[in-house]
């Protein structure tokens, strides 16, 4: 009886070439560390954000006398309400935890290199989705920090020419961060999720056409790809354990650690708070924003600077395969960059003293120097690297991927000529 | 990539140590029934006059467990459902103080250091010898010391006074989150859930890869 069913859809809609092409036999490289499992938890972290969120939505009121009592209310009425919210709350710490990590992974390996440019483009349009959501969520339990951090950032928009305060207005609905600005931040924040599962979509569909990358960086042969399933399903199931655990660590037994405790105080626009930090997952791109003296100058810095990692593909110029595996030049600047992000999250998040500022723009220098010397450095390392000497697998899989370079190029040029 | 895992650990941390500036004093809360009663009437007693709980009813002092004939006489004839707002007008608070004393039912999560902060506040008063009262952790708080430890003589009433402020910061504790010990009992069951599910993905896992050669 179930095989009649699947053949009569099958006859009218693709599901079992579907489920074959995409799932069960889906070619994936059998040395895929556990680097690899983050895209698929980020998946399952949108997941559980979309289904947490219309159960706090169902109970949470957008109206700015009210929204604080509301989610009180739903800490303290509502059944469960408390895990709904902290859940949420956490989980969007999660996100960016989880996204961060795939995205250390795609640059460590080189994964955004060519044929892979779009499937990390489409990625990077999905973080700035993924941070528009997070940050007007932010705005929805208006506490102090909600209430600042938006007027803060909306304010940010002053910077753009001509029309600045127009924007700024427009954005929030009234001259001020108020009831307009907030119901307008709950409907997108209720729309955002459903476009990022748009954008997922058209990641996949990247994902599915070029396939994964993998630590080696060289494409395999097909004697070295496994079937998705049982092998994958079973190794992100896993890795969903592990992550589960960690993410029911903060939602049972630290919740707050993530919660500003000034955010427990109902937004009052009458009065500062003497600090007004970010999220941890914005810290970075703030200091890189306090970082520079002119306002004009620090929002662009700052958007620049999330923006830079779409730029990887052309800046990455070397022709070895493989990320920093076999280029300890790439390596080491991989590291420091790292570092770097680390410093800037300090700066950030403390109150800036004339030493963090000073810290604070070397570092957003070494950020973006990071970036321009890519270039330079990886042609002077490939250079480098070719007259000490490449191990041979490297040397056989440059020479075949030249080939294929050529023959798809022959190929190409026949095509076009049989056309004209 | 695990030297990155290390320098973020490294890192958390040490962020976390230069969050906490001011030395406050550490408070081990008890969240037992009893204590937590002792603290709501210690509160309704030397607090109440000013501050206000307005998400707390009397009705949640019932059924957290709270004596019935104590509730009934701080509540008097307000209904069981009402929130346990400040016996003192805000007009009048702001006659006599410039400002409204906050609304306590957060308190504990809603300042850096959370009990620590609040139990070290309310022992932070002193008397200078000019007869000056003031606060170490909050120097220009306007609200005078509730529970006179500025005035206490004797090493017995200042241990008297400490236990009544660790009572009443497990009462606030208790306010801000009343779901904690449901959440943290819930919590076990949900990790331990997940360890034995995991470790049983584990072994799956590494029987269904142990077919590849
Ligand atoms: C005579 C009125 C009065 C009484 C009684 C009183 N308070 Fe206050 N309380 C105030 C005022 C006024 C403020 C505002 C202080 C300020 O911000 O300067 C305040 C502020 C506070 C704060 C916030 C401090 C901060 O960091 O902003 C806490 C916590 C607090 N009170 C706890 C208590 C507790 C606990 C008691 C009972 C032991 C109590 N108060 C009794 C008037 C009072």
């Amino acid at each position: 009886m179930p095989s009649r069913i699947i053949e009569w859809i099958d006859q009218r809609f693709p599901l079992t070439s579907f489920v074959k092409h995409d799932l069960t036999d889906y070619p994936t490289p059998r040395n895929l560390s556990y680097w690899w499992n983050f895209g698929f938890l980020a998946g399952i972290v949108l997941v559980l954000q979309v289904a947490t969120g219309i159960f706090l939505a169902m109970h949470y009121k957008a109206d700015v006398a009210v929204s604080f009592d509301s989610i009180q209310h739903i800490m303290r009425d509502v059944n469960y309400g408390w895990l709904l919210r902290y859940m949420h709350a956490t989980g969007a710490s999660a996100f960016f935890f989880v996204i961060f990590i795939h995205m250390a992974r795609t640059l460590y390996y080189g994964s955004y290199r060519a044929p892979r440019e779009l499937l990390w483009w489409t990625g990077q349009g999905l973080l700035l989705l993924l941070m528009a959501t997070a940050f007007m969520g932010y705005l929805l339990p208006w506490g102090q920090m909600s209430f600042w951090g938006a007027t803060v950032i909306t304010n940010l928009f002053r910077a753009t020419p001509f029309i600045g305060d127009q924007v700024v207005i427009w954005l929030r609905g009234d001259y001020t961060v108020g009831d307009a600005t907030l119901t307008r931040f709950f409907a997108l924040h209720y729309l955002f999720p459903f476009l990022i599962i748009g954008g997922v979509l058209i990641h996949l569909v990247a994902l599915h056409s070029v396939k994964s990358s993998n630590p080696s960086g060289i494409d395999l042969a097909a004697k070295d790809n496994i079937p998705f399933h049982p092998y994958f399903t079973i190794k992100d199931l896993y890795g969903l354990g592990v992550f589960l655990i960690v993410y029911s660590v903060f939602v049972f037994f630290m919740p707050d650690s993530l919660i500003e405790p000034a955010n427990n105080i109902p937004a009052n626009p009458m009065q500062t708070p003497n600090h007004i930090v970010p999220e941890w997952y914005f810290l970075p791109f703030y200091a890189i924003l306090r970082s520079v003296p002119n306002m004009v100058g620090g929002v662009v810095a700052m958007g620049l600077s999330v923006m830079m990692f779409a730029f990887m593909p052309f800046l990455d110029r070397s022709r070895i395969p493989g990320g920093a595996r076999y280029r300890p030049l790439y390596r080491l600047q991989y590291y420091l960059f790292l570092l770097d992000m680390l410093v800037l999250g300090y700066v950030g998040y403390v109150h800036p003293t004339d030493q963090t500022i000073l810290v604070g723009q070397i570092a957003t220098l070494c950020y973006f120097a990071s970036f321009f010397f890519v270039p330079f450095i990886s042609k002077m390392e490939e250079r480098w690297l070719i007259k000490r000497g490449l191990p041979a697998e490297v040397v056989t899989l440059m020479k075949s991927e030249s080939l294929e370079i050529e023959k798809r190029k022959l190929k190409h040029s026949r095509h076009n000529g049989v056309k004209s | 990539m695990n030297a990155f895992l290390k320098i973020a650990v490294l890192c958390s941390f040490s962020v976390y140590a230069w969050s906490s500036e001011v030395k406050l004093e550490k408070v081990t809360l008890e969240n037992d029934v009893p204590a937590i009663e002792r603290g709501a009437e210690t509160l309704m007693n030397a607090c109440h006059s000013c501050h206000g709980m307005k998400y707390i009813k009397y009705r949640d002092l019932l059924t957290f467990g709270m004596n019935k004939q104590k509730v009934d006489g701080w509540r008097a004839d307000q209904s069981l459902d009402a929130p346990l707002l400040a016996q003192m007008s805000e007009n009048d608070a702001m006659l006599a103080f410039a400002k409204v004393p906050p609304d306590l039912s957060l308190m504990t999560k809603a300042r850096d250091g959370g009990v620590n902060y609040l139990y070290s506040y309310l022992l932070g008063y002193y008397t200078t010898a000019e007869g000056v009262t003031g606060n170490h952790i909050f120097p220009e708080t306007k609200m005078p010391d509730p529970l006179g430890i500025s005035g206490a003589a004797t090493p017995e009433q200042r241990t008297e006074i400490q236990g009544q402020a660790r009572d009443i910061v497990s009462f606030l504790a208790w306010a801000a989150d009343p779901h904690e010990a449901e959440r943290i009992r819930l919590g076990y069951y949900v990790i331990a859930y997940l360890l034995a599910l995991t470790t049983l993905l584990y072994f799956v896992k590494k029987q269904i890869w142990s077919r590849l050669k």
